[in-house]
């Protein structure tokens, strides 16, 4: 199964090894912007997607969930 | 060239050290330039004919006992002069004949090639091999500088013998690089072959796979980095006219509700001065330069990577400017006539102030660094005034050494610095002072080596002060900084892995693989592959540790704590498993470095993105009709979008991933041999284009009226 973000082999059914580490990184984060200022999960995906110092690899994943909720939601009307 | 009376053969590792030293031992200053078949070599007039003949470097290197380029694991090898085993090295032939000839007449030998690892591997070899097993009878010059008087007490001091157990130790390293090296590399780029039929130059070694690892552990934050809001307090406060900017007590302010309450308690509220606080302390003087610390200062003056510095330290070396500068030393011996240097250095316009200051000391002691070298001191200035003109980056270098000498010498600095704790409304700020009150050292390395001033007015504790304004501002975390060539090159020494005199080539190595490009070094996709395969198939050879311990044991041999046969075997048992488990992988791991070299020739094409079709990517494209090359559209295959625009037909494209100021099209540089590099946007039709045009067009028709 190819990752989600990229086209290499997925580690876990979602993403690859390289991702992986990223969307780890991109979960851990999220508590310190919760305590830092009141943010959504959806919020908190779309400010770091946008951030210019985010990594090239947490981008990419952060993209990949924003798409992969917007999906989401269109299912669920 | 033959001669009826016996001669001494001095053998030197460049022909620059052999003019110098015939110049030095000849009574008559008058040493006499000969040459054969092309090969420069010098006769000297002494108590008897002294030859002095050159080497280019190595001349002999490690190759593999049996031939065949592509086959692996290689355990056999053997000592082969250097056009045996490389291609293009025909020179050497002709060379090693010539030194040959010359030893056929001589009863006395002498190595004086540089006193280290290299140099003392280079020197045996030839005495070996070419002389006719003469290492055993040679005698040795030991020196640290090219200068006539360090060079005749070289030679009128001659060690009895050479040192073995250094060469020996040389030898190791030699062959254990080439059986890491040969191997590795040939088992990664005939894995690729079998795999995809094509040939991509992949390579690994003892020292560049730890290397790597470390550049792609930080890579892999880089890439995942995600930032994390804070915010900082800034008050600008007046006192006695000026402005001054006072921090918050906390640098970091980790959550915006407690930001904004500081910032409304401070609001429209004045300061009081609650306390200042001063001390006064000593900066001591800075160490001699290693070849490290020169290398690291010099990237961070001038932004020479490390290998520049040390080509540019090794002229200056045999231009006689400067001690050798291969050295792990800091320390200066008191063997070194440091008032002859400093006299010296007197006769120089630029300097007479300075060493004139210093020679009037009653005593002269210099400071020193921990690091230590057997064979070198620290780098010094010999005093000697340049004999030519040198340019821009040695005159850089060399004023760096001369400066550094001298401060080493002096007083050490005497600072002092300020903090003033500020209250607002039961908020406290600081406001951080420094001044020098004692120059001592920072006069002589000037321009170099400022120190930041930061001047505060006279204030005393209880002192009222109107708070300007008070600013909230908005930060992020950033990401670990990238390594440049300076930083890896520290990280490399801390890690005590390769030598002072290969740490540089190898960086260098990775960025001619392509692992890794720009001064802030990107691991590319291709770096990030090797080293995963690397990883899952051979941890071993990316382990930090198992290549220190593996230095360690080099060192030992050549403090004969260490057989060098024991050090081969086991790097030899290390080696097997490893390659047999890349050749039961061969498929798994050809498939994988395929695609990345696949993908590592396509970014090479890749210029940009196209601002038409806004989906595809400007690529490096060749006409099949006229095999010109020119940009264009990656959609154009699949019908999509036609845009292409031309390209200079010389020199190589490299694309420097930033948009043209004046169209937003991605710019590239232009870099042709010998000539200056440009930067070029690849709209034709771009305005700075007509611009340029213009200007051009108005300079010639006003040469055309005058």
């Amino acid at each position: 199964m190819k990752c989600a973000a990229c086209s290499r082999e997925a580690r876990d059914n979602t993403y690859c090894e390289l991702h992986a580490r990223a969307y780890e990184r991109i979960t851990e984060t999220y508590d310190r912007w919760k305590r830092a200022m009141e943010i959504s999960w959806k919020e908190y995906l779309s400010e770091i997607a946008k951030n210019p110092l985010t990594g090239e690899w947490a981008r990419e994943v952060a993209e990949q969930l924003i798409k992969a909720e917007k999906e989401v939601d269109v299912e669920n009307g | 060239m033959a001669s009826v009376e016996k001669h001494t053969l001095i053998i030197t590792e460049k022909p620059d050290a052999a003019q110098r030293i015939a110049l030095a031992l000849d009574l008559n200053q008058g040493a006499k330039r000969n040459q054969h078949d092309g090969v420069p070599y010098y006769t000297a007039k002494r108590d008897k004919e002294i030859l002095v003949v050159p080497a280019l470097g190595h001349l002999y290197t490690v190759a593999g006992e049996s031939c065949g380029r592509d086959r692996y694991p290689v355990f056999d090898y053997k000592w082969v002069p250097r056009y045996v085993a490389e291609r293009g090295a025909d020179r050497i032939r002709t060379w090693l004949k010539v030194i040959t000839e010359l030893a056929k007449d001589a009863d006395t030998f002498i190595d004086a090639c540089d006193y280290d690892l290299e140099g003392s591997i280079i020197g045996y070899c030839i005495l070996k091999y070419a002389c006719g097993n003469k290492e055993k009878v040679s005698k040795r010059m030991k020196y640290s500088t090219l200068t006539k008087e360090e060079l005749e007490k070289s030679y009128t001091e001659l060690l009895p013998h050479l040192d073995f157990a250094l060469i020996e130790a040389g030898q190791t390293r030699h062959e254990i690089d080439w059986l890491y090296g040969i191997n590795l590399s040939r088992a990664l780029t005939a894995v690729t072959k079998n795999s995809s039929g094509t040939y991509a130059n992949l390579s690994t070694g003892r020292v560049q796979g730890p290397i790597l690892k470390f550049l792609v552990e930080r890579e892999r934050s880089v890439r995942s980095f995600v930032p994390v809001p804070y915010w900082r307090i800034r008050a600008q406060i007046e006192i006695c006219g000026r402005l001054f900017e006072a921090q918050y007590e906390k640098q970091v302010v980790e959550s915006n509700s407690e930001a904004r309450s500081i910032l409304s308690a401070c609001k429209e509220k004045n300061a009081q001065v609650k306390s200042i606080e001063t001390r006064q302390f000593r900066q001591p003087q800075p160490v001699p330069f290693d070849l490290g610390t020169l290398q690291n200062e010099a990237y961070k003056l001038f932004g020479y990577t490390p290998r520049r510095t040390s080509s540019i330290a090794q002229r200056l070396y045999l231009d006689a400017l400067i001690s050798y500068p291969r050295t792990s030393s800091q320390k200066l011996p008191s063997t070194i006539d440091y008032k002859a240097v400093l006299r010296n250095l007197n006769k120089i316009q630029q300097y007479r102030s300075l060493a004139a200051e210093l020679l009037a000391k009653p005593e002269l002691k210099p400071h020193e660094g921990k690091k230590d070298d057997p064979a070198h001191p620290a780098i010094y200035p010999t005093g000697n005034p340049p004999e030519r003109i040198l340019d821009s980056a040695e005159s850089n270098i060399w004023n760096l050494v001369v400066r550094r000498f001298l401060a080493v010498f002096s007083e050490p600095a005497i600072r002092q610095s300020m903090k003033i704790q500020i209250d607002i409304d039961g908020q406290s700020f600081h406001l951080n002072g420094m001044r020098t009150l004692e120059e001592g050292w920072l006069r002589f390395c000037r321009p170099y080596g400022g120190s930041e001033e930061i001047l505060l007015p006279a204030i005393k504790e209880g002192q009222q002060i109107s708070v300007k304004k008070v600013i909230l501002e908005d930060r992020f975390t950033n990401p670990p900084p990238r390594y440049n060539p300076a930083s890896l090159l520290r990280k490399m020494e801390k890690t005590e892995i390769g030598t002072k005199a290969t740490r540089a080539d190898i960086i260098q190595t990775l960025y001619d693989r392509k692992y890794i490009r720009d001064d802030r070094m990107i691991v590319t996709d291709l770096g990030l592959e090797i080293l995963e395969v690397l990883r899952i198939h051979c941890p071993k050879v990316i382990s930090v540790k198992l290549t220190r311990d593996l230095e360690e044991r080099m060192d030992k041999i050549s403090q004969k704590d260490e057989k060098r046969e024991d050090v081969i075997a086991s790097v030899v048992e290390t080696l097997k498993p490893i390659l047999e488990g890349i050749k039961e992988n061969e498929k798994e791991i050809g498939e994988r470095l395929t695609n990345a070299a696949r993908k590592a020739r396509l970014d090479e094409r890749i210029i940009g993105p196209c601002l038409i079709c806004r989906t595809g990517r400007l690529l490096t494209l060749y006409s099949r009709k006229t095999g010109k090359r020119f940009v264009g559209c990656s959609n154009y295959f699949k019908g999509v979008c036609k845009t292409s625009f031309p390209l200079p037909q010389k020199g190589a494209i490299i694309p420097l991933n930033r948009s043209c100021r004046q169209c937003g099209w991605p710019t590239i540089q232009i870099r042709t041999k010998g000539r200056r590099s440009w930067i070029l946007c690849i709209n034709s039709k771009c305005p700075s284009k007509r611009e340029r045009r213009q200007r051009i067009e108005m300079r010639s028709m006003q040469q055309r009226s005058t």
